[in-house]
């Protein structure tokens, strides 16, 4: 039989047809869906036991508390610690995302020395030769920890000890320097102040902890005609703070100051406050030129101020003048006002200034990266993200967010002394070592930063003060041993101390040595020795709000 | 679960809200989306999104508000349940959350095109996460892949979560305190109040009926559970287009532009 | 012919002339170059994913929908000749009755192709065979398509089985004797099929209760925009045959169907153009004062956004639609070729308007207070794509018209025994 051209095409089709009623290609068809919808390429959130940590945020000073989920081992989840009794539950944008930093593209995981790769013990050794040279500045950003304890203890012997104050921190320095009581020991008391006039602080917008200022403005301010906090907040453009505040006066840019003295100078004229101080030197005519407000704008602000006391006036930073309207708002350690809240007595240097011949400077990860030191010194950058400056001869990984054990003292802006322990909740994968480990390595007398916690443990046991506030709150005199409220600490308790009262201390705050009406004398930043840097290093996810919504304008690029 | 079957939804309160992101991020974390660095906001993938809108005045009589814009669960004839081809989204019966299936959408974006809020958001790329981050995924929730359309379902895996603990608790009802969105718990200032519609004792259903609470486009009918409070009058004007007969202003609140760098101002 | 090296005579109908093929070649060449660039952008779509578009969460639909709607309100021609032919019995018709059917299969399986790249996961487009939801628009307009590109291609295989050489083989003989019995149920299927999926593709836009610029008011399910879909594609289905056949006319430089095929062809249009645009009328007044404001969107809000004025409804309505429904129904203007085939293309282009504005412009516009009037421009892969559709149409056509006896007259000519 010849098989013919036709034969094969009649078979052809009818194969063709047959198919169509046999499972083949309808099973194909649906494979290939199921294959669209697991393809390899796409990661899976991996399988394992899923766990909730307690532990503290470590990208700022105010270290929230937070539960991290964890699963197979890694944090897979952040949300608050909703039993902070300052923090409340309440965190930033930032915290939702911060536990994928440790996986961001400029994770540092290799020690550099000027752009290329080195090693650790080329770090070492170069270090080990800077310390016999000459003297070797340390530059902590987030003063207080077991970390700082050992930076202090390094430098005393070899040099010095520098802070890189948060801006909350900064507008205390001028009680600082008035008074002589460390602008550390002092705080805002905000839970009691009936009225916040804020000159430019963001007080709704990352001023200190969200769970601090922010939610006590929502319970008590927000929606309300006539609420129980006033916000006044003075800004030259409708910020996010503004918007939201009780009243919000405009200023032309920079005109803070003339503001501040136009109203003090009214307020004390007119005896409309309780404490006396000197007089501004700026009459309220000048004041309403420079700011472009009319002189009764003034005069209306400044009765809108005291007519709700307590109250306390609030600075962007380091601003002498909104710290002396403190002081003639009397203010000054008064319930609801500038409060102390330790006994420390050490006034530490701010990094701000110029380092005078230094040999080398170590700079801990907990300093902003946008700082940078005025000095011609070898400086070794410990950072856990690289923010692409080019400045520091020595870039050195440290732990990224929770990778290390560490400790939480009182943030910036706290009335009363607090402490926590934040253990490491993720691994790290790289060979990190932080400032501190670093420094150690060079001086077997310096103490770890876990004993030191252990140190600092058994000190809040024994001054029997202040309560412990975990599953739940207990008084510490009623903690059975110190070993027991070590292990609450370590487990995620908050330490929280007695508020103070300042006025039964005697202290020098009450007395600010203020003979006349401050100049400015902040400081200047002078920026022509900073190479370029780029934007703060990120949680990825927290771009959204840059980039993917009309929500905030990004991170400024500074150049020179 | 029990007889009754419940309607979750929100109540937001824009006198609260100052605009922080929070809960934008925390949306992001909780479902596994995927950092983006070449996103805008017209190709990004944000189930919680917070809009910047103002009055529409400069100087001093400016003034703005921040409005946090998520899926509105549509109860009655929901707009996209109605025109899905392949009914990839529905109206779970007992829960009132409107579900998506990334895994049957085919990517036609027939409901995008449906969704008066702009609440619905498509991967035009398959989601990459940098070396290692995956491991820093929510176990709760699948991620997706390019070509399907994605929204807020208000957490539904934690609804799964506190079903299985009141389950194994030998309970029929779950305890609220365990369910509570991403977006909510994240608010530092408590404006997003969740809670159980069709409950009459839920303190966030007395809150939807009050005189202050409204919702977006109400008008077009679509019922839907996510309030909004304001005390402000010309917030709660916001939520109808023309707001009143033959008074249109245009509010040149903020623009979403193609291009990422765009200046934000009202 | 001259018997050159290249040649491909007997492949072509005896006794019809057609150009040499080096020629036909060189025809082909640029209109090959379109597709090929057609086909690699729509490769690095399916590769790389939608983002190769300008597409974006706000302008979810974009180019290629709008492309989809107009050439199958443009292909409808297909469904009306057929339905005009066999079940009006209007048998002067025929002589145009193939091309259509080539027009509709290259209209209707470029729409398809071009749908397969729009959706993001193409792979799973069967889902809505399996998983219909009955109240989406969208689902009948998919099922109904798949089945009417079926009946098309059943109508177009006879014509195909007609080549010279096709018709050597008897069993493709008596293939094609049957399928011709079958072809005036296929034309009623079609008219079906047609009449739903037009007017579901209306629809799309009608139910959409999220943006008051094209929802309507409706009877029963169908909202209004299901009729005046179907009467604006049956109304310029015929234009744009008309304006096909000319084309091919001019190409060609031959007369290839009988005069009167235009007027007649042209004055079914005009007066179902005219239908439209009484109807089309009302449907914006009901909407412009009562269904718009009934749900808080004043209509006059949706015209201050240039260029989207009114000039663009005026134009929808009176320049695209009564204008050239007048020209092509009158007697003066429908007796002259120039003003027939003007009017016919004004009409074709009225049609993509009124698919334009509800495809592109609904989105454009703003639903929440606080939104913006957006714009889009389609990327160059997008253009791409919608230029190897039109390449693709040009080169199947052209190949038809070659092979196959598309105008062939029923005038007991041997080369066609079937007789249509």
């Amino acid at each position: 039989m010849k098989v013919t051209r036709r034969d094969l095409l009649v078979w052809g089709a009818g194969a063709a047809a047959g198919i169509a009623f046999t499972p083949v290609p309808w099973k194909i068809l649906d494979d290939v869906s199921i294959w669209s919808q697991n393809w390899s390429w796409i990661p899976q959130p991996a399988r394992g036991p899923v766990e909730v940590k307690q532990s503290f945020c470590t990208l700022c000073p105010n270290g929230c508390g937070l539960r991290v989920r964890t699963g197979a081992g890694w944090p897979v989840g952040i949300a608050g610690m909703s039993t902070h009794p300052i923090t409340r539950g309440a965190l930033c944008p930032l915290a939702f995302a911060a536990h994928q930093l440790n996986w961001h593209p400029q994770r540092l995981r290799a020690v550099r020395h000027q752009s290329s790769t080195s090693s650790w013990a080329a770090a070492q050794a170069a270090f080990s030769k800077a310390c016999s040279e000459g003297k070797v500045v340390v530059i902590d950003g987030y003063a207080g920890r077991a970390a700082s304890q050992i930076f202090e203890a390094f430098a005393e012997k070899r040099g010095s000890y520098r802070v890189a104050a948060s801006p909350e921190t900064r507008a205390l320095a001028p009680y600082e320097s008035w008074s002589g009581v460390p602008a550390n020991a002092l705080g805002y008391d905000l839970e009691n102040a009936q009225t916040v006039v804020s000159f430019g602080a963001p007080m709704l917008d990352g001023w200190g902890a969200p769970g601090r200022f922010t939610r006590l403005w929502a319970e008590r301010a927000a929606g309300m005609a006539d609420p129980q906090l006033r916000l006044i907040q003075i800004d030259a453009s409708l910020t996010r703070t503004a918007t939201k505040a009780w009243q919000w006066i405009s200023i032309r840019p920079g005109t803070e100051d003339a503001l501040v003295a136009g109203a003090a100078r009214f307020l004390l004229e007119e005896h409309l406050v309780p404490a006396n101080g000197p007089m501004p030197p700026l009459t309220l005519v000048d004041a309403a030129s420079q700011t472009g407000l009319t002189t009764d704008a003034i005069r209306n602000l400044a009765r809108t101020i005291v007519a709700k006391p307590p109250v306390v006036a609030i600075a962007g930073g380091n601003n002498p003048a909104v710290a002396a309207l403190n002081v003639a708002l009397g203010a000054l350690g008064q319930t609801g006002g500038i409060v102390l809240r330790s006994k420390q007595k050490k006034v530490y240097e701010s990094a701000d200034a110029v380092i005078p011949k230094a040999r080398a400077v170590v700079i801990d990860s907990t300093v902003p990266w946008d700082f940078v030191p005025r000095t011609d010194a070898e400086i070794f950058r410990f950072a856990a993200w690289d923010g692409g400056s080019n400045k520091a001869e020595w870039l050195l990984p440290a732990p990224g967010f929770l990778e290390e054990l560490t400790d939480v003292p009182t943030a910036p802006t706290s009335a009363v002394e607090t402490y926590a322990v934040a253990p490491a909740v993720a691994k790290p994968t790289a060979e990190v070592h932080s400032a501190a480990q670093f420094l150690a390595s060079f001086d077997a007398e310096l103490n770890s930063t876990d004993k030191i916690i252990h140190a600092r443990c058994e000190e809040i046991f024994r001054a029997r003060a202040g309560s412990l506030y975990g599953r739940e709150t207990t008084p510490v005199a009623q903690v059975a041993s110190a070993q027991k409220l070590e292990e609450q600490l370590r487990s995620g308790a908050v330490w929280v101390g007695e508020p103070l009262k300042t006025a039964s201390l005697k202290s020098n705050l009450l007395k600010c040595n203020l003979k006349e009406w401050p100049a400015d004398t902040r400081p200047e930043r002078s920026e022509d020795w900073a190479a370029e840097w780029p934007a703060p290093v990120l949680p990825p996810l927290a771009l959204k709000l840059y980039q993917e919504s009309s929500l905030r304008e990004p991170p400024e690029r500074k150049t020179v | 679960m029990s007889g009754t079957p419940a309607r979750y939804g929100m109540v937001i309160d824009l006198d609260r809200c100052t605009g922080c992101g929070a809960c934008m991020v925390a949306c992001a974390a909780e479902n596994n989306v995927a950092p983006t660095p070449q996103a805008t906001p017209r190709t990004g993938v944000t189930p919680m999104l917070v809009r910047k809108v103002s009055n529409g005045m400069h100087g001093a009589t400016r003034r703005e508000t921040f409005i946090p814009i998520m899926c509105m669960h549509c109860e009655h004839e929901t707009p996209c349940v109605k025109v899905c081809p392949q009914q990839a989204v529905e109206v779970d019966k007992a829960t009132g959350i409107v579900m998506q299936m990334p895994q049957r959408c085919l990517g036609c974006r027939y409901c995008m095109t449906a969704c008066p809020y702009h609440a619905r958001y498509f991967n035009w790329r398959d989601p990459v996460w940098p070396a290692g981050m995956e491991k820093s995924l929510n176990p709760g929730v699948a991620t997706r892949m390019r070509g399907v359309v994605e929204k807020c379902n208000l957490c539904h895996a934690r609804l799964h979560s506190a079903n299985e603990k009141a389950a194994a608790a030998g309970r029929r009802e779950i305890d609220m305190a365990d369910y509570v969105p991403a977006c909510g718990e994240a608010c530092p200032t408590n404006a997003i109040h969740f809670g159980n519609l069709a409950d009459q004792n839920d303190p966030v259903t007395r809150e939807a009926h009050s005189a202050n609470a409204f919702r977006m486009l109400a008008r077009i009918g679509t019922e839907p559970k996510v309030y909004y409070k304001s005390k402000d009058p010309w917030v709660r004007a916001l939520a109808e287009s023309a707001s009143g007969p033959g008074k249109f202003s245009e509010r040149p609140a903020e623009r979403l532009a193609a291009s990422a760098s765009e200046v934000h101002h009202g | 012919m001259a018997s050159a090296a290249l040649t491909d005579s007997r492949w072509i109908a005896r006794g019809e002339e057609r150009t040499s093929l080096p020629r036909f070649l060189l025809w082909l060449t640029p209109w090959a170059a379109l597709l090929a660039v057609g086909v690699y952008a729509a490769f690095l779509c399916l590769y790389y994913g939608l983002n190769q578009t300008n597409m974006d969460n706000r302008f979810a639909f974009g180019l290629w929908i709008f492309l989809d709607l107009g050439i199958i309100a443009l292909g409808a021609g297909a469904f009306f000749t057929g339905f005009l032919v066999y079940i009006l019995k209007r048998a002067e018709l025929r002589p145009i009755l193939n091309t259509a059917v080539v027009v509709g299969f290259i209209c209707y399986s470029g729409a398809v192709a071009i749908l397969m790249i729009d959706v993001g996961q193409p792979l799973r487009a069967w889902f809505t065979f399996w998983h219909p939801n009955t109240h989406s628009m969208l689902t009948e307009v998919t099922f109904c398509i798949s089945c009417y590109l079926l009946v098309l291609s059943l109508e177009y295989i006879p014509l195909l089985l007609r080549n010279r050489q096709l018709r050597k083989l008897p069993s493709f003989l008596v293939f094609e004797h049957q399928l011709h019995k079958l072809v005036p149920v296929l034309a009623a299927i079609g008219t079906l099929l047609s009449f739903f999926h037009q007017g579901s593709l209306g629809g799309l836009y009608g139910v959409l209760r999220g943006r008051p610029f094209a929802y309507r008011e409706g009877i029963f399910i169908w909202p209004s925009t299901f009729f005046l879909f179907i009467l604006s594609a049956i109304a310029t289905g015929p234009s744009f045959l008309m304006l096909v056949t000319a084309t091919v006319e001019k190409v060609t430089g031959r007369t290839l169907v009988p005069r009167e095929i235009y007027r007649r062809m042209g004055f079914i249009s005009g007066v179902l153009l005219g239908i439209y645009v009484a109807a089309k009328s009302i449907d914006t007044l009901v909407w412009l004062n009562h269904t718009s404001p009934s749900v808080g969107f004043a209509p006059w809000q949706y015209y201050i956004h240039k260029p989207f004025g009114t000039p663009v409804l005026f134009g929808e309505i009176v320049l695209f639609g009564l204008l050239p429904a007048f020209l092509l129904t009158y007697k003066k203007t429908a007796a002259h070729r120039a003003w027939l085939l003007s009017a016919a293309a004004l009409a074709c282009a009225g049609v993509l308007l009124n698919r334009f504005v509800l495809t592109v412009q609904t989105l454009a516009l703003p639903t929440l207070s606080f939104d913006q009037f957006l714009e889009y421009t389609p990327s160059w892969q997008e253009v791409a794509s919608f230029g190897a559709v039109i390449a693709y149409g040009v080169i199947v056509y052209s190949l038809s018209y070659r092979y196959l006896p598309l105008f062939a007259q029923p005038k007991g000519d041997d080369s066609n025994v079937s007789g249509h």
